[in-house]
């Protein structure tokens, strides 16, 4: 593919013959683009070596695991973490890729620096404490360097070490550690204006907002904890949409996510033990598609649309399930949001010409 | 501060959560009460993990005998009562709390049990199996697969492996070493 230059180059004798630009002008105007950064062979055989040398020393050490005393296995594992950590200090503000990379590698490293370490001593623990603390530890290093990658990893084995928190046990123990991570993800997303934390977390909290449901053990009439949950993504997204119209850099990717769990824990509520009675739920969710589709058509926004889409159709598909062979009443139903639907359209159309 | 400090400084406080974490464990399990239990079986070592042997604590009931008072099945994780023998510790209760169990053993350990019995059966033996939370006895190649030959080639209701597990003030068990054929290996930072 041709870099910026290349094509600029074309489209400057292109504007010059028509006119456009006068012929003075192309060469200011190219040197002041910048050629695209180019590795030097130095340095990707130096790349390419340490790697290599990475790949032996780890071959060797797990070689020789066995005959390293305890002490002296323990003594490796903290060296390569705090080396790994010390790279990222040493990358520092200047290189900022770098040391984003290095963080999450030190995060990575230090949750297999737990599990080896129970295994080097024979630590018996719960699986979920251990993934907790490597969670901890990630979010830690990435609140320290500023490392969008180890947030990420932080969240996944938070969530993870969720998972395994005995959520079905009759005793009800802490509240799961992803109500407090997926909030403080999305602070740090929206701060560093990082949009791949930002999916990480706007996707972890659904995740945290289901595990809440799970630990309190869900039992309200007409599943109302989950409903307000969906209404709480709405707003989210509400707000999130809101931001985005500011052109906020990561406002966007919260909107499209938040949909989609609004839509979700809605659609999910009219399901379960204790769904709401009648088709109230069916028509609704009928009718919040078709409004959700409109929303993302209008914004432009495919994520949002494709939520609206498979909403809608996960809502026909409930309606019909649930009338059986009750075809004059879904008739019926769908006819209502259609009118609906044409009626808002044809109102909103009404609006925009005036 | 800069971000070489705060890295620097983060990095270093969880290398030292880690050695505290050792160091705490080692001197737990020194401190202490120790309690010989009998081991019933061993899994295929995974080559991934390491090398170990995989515990199983599964205690024999006697013919004729109920469960000991308090145990049954999926009771979730409460307090084991031991009470340690000649060769090792039998459990003889079962209790949500500590002050409940203490009352049924001299040893209280933080665990679960799930017991079978058949009182009313004279022939039948019945069998409980304990979760302690320690499920591997990490060693290396020659050990691992030592224990692992010795617990496979054992007579059927031969007791010969044990594993020793000192119980802290917390109540947790920690794994102190194997018994194999009367010679016993215990864990050293060795």
């Amino acid at each position: 593919m041709a870099s910026y230059k290349t094509r600029l180059q074309a489209d400057l004798d292109r504007w010059i013959a028509e006119g456009l630009v006068p012929a003075a002008s192309r060469e200011p105007i190219l040197a002041g683009v910048a050629e695209p950064r180019r590795l030097e062979a130095s340095s990707a055989l130096a790349a390419v070596g340490g790697l290599l040398l990475g790949i032996a020393v780890i071959a060797f050490v797990a070689a020789n695991w066995s005959g390293i005393p305890r002490l002296g296995r323990f003594a490796l594992i903290l060296a390569l973490f705090l080396g790994v950590s010390g790279g990222a200090a040493w990358a520092g503000a200047v290189r900022p890729l770098a040391r984003n990379i290095l963080l999450l590698i030190a995060a990575l490293v230090y949750a297999a620096a737990i599990g080896l370490t129970g295994q080097i001593f024979d630590i018996a623990g719960e699986p979920s404490a251990a993934l907790h603390m490597a969670g901890l530890a990630a979010l830690l290093l990435a609140v320290a360097g500023r490392s969008s990658a180890a947030a990420v990893a932080g969240l996944f084995f938070v969530g993870v070490g969720d998972a395994g928190f005995g959520f079905l046990d009759a005793t009800r123990g802490l509240p799961p550690w992803l109500l407090a991570a997926a909030p403080l993800a999305v602070a740090l997303a929206w701060t560093w204006r990082s949009k791949p934390l930002a999916h990480a977390a706007a996707l972890a909290l659904p995740v945290a907002g289901l595990y809440l449901l799970i630990w309190l053990h869900s039992d309200v009439p007409n599943n109302l904890d989950g409903f307000a949950i969906a209404a709480g993504f709405a707003a989210l997204a509400a707000g999130a949409r809101w931001l985005d119209g500011k052109d906020h850099p990561v406002a966007g990717v919260a909107y499209g996510w938040w949909v989609w769990a609004a839509l979700i824990f809605f659609a999910a509520s009219g399901f379960g033990p204790h769904p709401p009675t009648g088709i109230v739920h069916r028509v609704v969710w009928l009718g919040v598609s078709a409004g959700v589709i409109a929303l993302g058509l209008h914004d432009r926004r495919s994520v949002v649309t494709a939520a609206g889409v498979l909403s809608m159709a996960g809502a026909i598909g409930a309606i019909l399930f649930d009338l059986g062979l009750g075809l004059m009443t879904a008739a019926g139903v769908f006819a209502l949001v259609a009118v609906v639907a044409l009626g808002v359209g044809f109102i909103l159309r009404r609006r925009a010409k005036a | 501060m800069t971000f070489p400090i705060r890295i620097g400084a983060a990095a270093l406080l969880l290398a030292a959560l880690l050695v505290g974490l050792v160091i705490r464990e080692t001197a737990a399990r020194a401190a202490g009460r120790e309690v010989i239990l009998v081991m019933q079986a061993v899994d295929p070592r995974d080559l991934l993990t390491g090398h170990y042997a995989a515990l199983d604590f599964t205690q024999a009931v006697p013919p004729g005998r109920p469960c000991p008072p308090g145990t049954g099945t999926a009771l979730g994780r409460g307090w084991l009562a031991l009470t340690p023998g000649a060769t090792d510790a039998k459990v003889t209760g079962y209790a949500k709390t500590r002050e409940e169990a203490a009352k049924l053993g001299p040893v209280v350990v933080r665990g679960q049990a799930n017991c079978w019995a058949a009182p009313e059966q004279d022939d039948t033996p019945g069998r409980i199996s304990l979760d302690l939370g320690i499920r591997r006895f990490h060693a290396d190649q020659k050990q691992a697969e030592g224990i692992e030959k010795a617990l496979r080639e054992r007579k059927v209701g031969e007791e010969t492996a044990f594993a020793v597990v000192s119980v802290g003030q917390d109540g947790k068990p920690r794994l102190k070493g194997v018994i194999i054929d009367g010679h016993r290996m215990d864990l050293s930072w060795k």
